[in-house]
């Protein structure tokens, strides 16, 4: 494929969803900058394997499979040099099923009102505390509505890992969420839970 | 442990949440320019020359749109998007909006009354905030722009003031704060407070807690 063609077919496929890319990499990264250079890496690779892309199939799904590979070497490479936790090794254990259910309880009166009092900031900054396959996996399912099959292509992991990272990772976004609900009184602190 | 989200009113109202980042506005520009300048040699700029036309087809949809909303809009009340306002607050940060210096509300009522006589006054707020101000129109209303910086970090926040009869209340959830009633949006990382007070029409807009926006607020002198 000539320079030309290529470079009209990424522009008129992969172009319009840049904003997808770079909102997609925030979340990952939690800031701005790292994000940038994310998102620019992605979409250059995007562009030099246009070429690998095959029409009729999911565009977006393609670029975030993109991000997701470049967003785990640039994992690698921070964690060789600074000692950081890679990908692989971020799985987390189930949750503790009465720690979950006890927390959840402050969400009940009216969640939906609660969780869109949080600014955009301030949920992204919450995904940061999640471990990177569980914030993936919100990305995917949760942001963008992909479908579990689409999503597990792309994290390459069963449909029923998805499900289950999905579910555990809502639970622990709102337990990360939880201190701030408290101390911007979106939700009442339980003096029972205080006292025990 | 219940695992169907259809069943679930707690997951349902994360994933909702979490899916509304979605629509978090993301400036791409650095961004394409510097993928233009990786990815197009400078002997080769023909190749972007579908861009602006693409653009410039985009440009007059928006133009027609904005056209036809200030013809439909010209009388009455009207209501600002969240986007609408975000997009304004946005430009005048960056300076993309033109606005004069001003170094307290009554400076930025007095050139704004030079440059539009019936410009809504901006109520008192105390000088370390006040920045710029400027005079801009939302759907055929006039509304007075003036650029703070708030707290420590000096964070930008915009406030809009028009008449209360031109500009209508969004629905959107309210929240108290020292007795006074504020009506709280977002439009990506920006938070919003809305109100009403002495005939004005008053919006806070920042990349700030809503909390510190309606103590700001409070700060208002009508």
């Amino acid at each position: 494929m000539s320079t030309d063609i290529r470079t009209a077919r990424f522009q008129a496929v992969a172009w319009p969803h840049l904003a997808t890319v770079v909102r997609a990499a925030r979340i990952l990264c939690g800031n701005a900058a790292e994000a940038e250079d994310l998102a620019q890496e992605t979409m250059i690779k995007a562009y030099r394997g246009i070429d690998g892309f095959a029409d009729g199939t999911d565009i977006k799904a393609w670029l975030l499979t993109i991000l997701r590979r470049t967003r785990i070497d640039r994992v690698r490479a921070t964690s060789n040099t600074a000692g950081q936790v890679s990908i692989e090794a971020s799985g987390i254990d189930p949750p503790e099923p009465d720690k979950w259910q006890t927390d959840d309880e402050a969400w009940r009166e009216n969640p939906q009102a609660i969780l869109n009092s949080f600014s955009d900031q301030q949920v992204i900054d919450a995904l940061q505390k999640l471990p990177e396959d569980i914030r993936l996996t919100l990305l995917l399912v949760d942001v963008e509505q992909l479908d579990h099959r689409e999503a597990a292509t792309i994290l390459d992991v069963p449909v029923g890992t998805i499900k289950s990272r999905t579910h555990r990772g809502r639970a622990m976004l709102r337990q990360a969420l939880l201190p701030l609900a408290r101390d911007l009184r979106f939700i009442r602190d339980d003096p029972n839970r205080r006292e025990g | 442990m219940n695992t169907n989200d259809e069943q679930n009113p707690l997951d349902q109202a994360t994933a909702a949440r979490l899916h509304r980042l979605s629509t978090m506005p993301v400036d791409t520009s650095a961004l394409e320019r510097t993928l233009r300048a990786a990815i197009s040699p400078p002997s080769k700029r023909s190749m972007w020359r579908a861009w602006p036309a693409r653009a410039i087809a985009a440009s007059l949809l928006i133009a027609s749109l904005v056209l036809a909303v200030m013809l439909t809009a010209s009388s009455g009340s009207v209501l600002a998007s969240p986007a609408q306002m975000a997009q304004m607050h946005e430009d005048l940060v960056s300076g993309r909006l033109p606005s004069m210096q001003a170094d307290s509300v009554e400076a930025a009522n007095k050139m704004l009354a030079a440059q539009s006589p019936a410009s809504p006054q901006v109520p008192s707020l105390p000088p370390e905030h006040v920045m710029a101000c400027c005079m801009q129109s939302v759907k055929n209303k006039k509304v007075a722009c003036v650029l703070l910086k708030e707290g420590m970090e000096g964070i930008p926040v915009s406030m809009m003031v028009a008449n209360a009869s031109d500009m209508r209340l969004p629905v959107a959830p309210t929240r108290t704060f020292n007795g006074e009633t504020y009506y709280v949006q977002s439009s990506g990382l920006l938070n919003m407070v809305m109100m009403k007070r002495e005939g004005r029409w008053v919006c806070l807009i920042g990349q700030v807690a809503v909390e510190r926006m309606m103590e700001l607020a409070g700060k208002l002198r009508f």
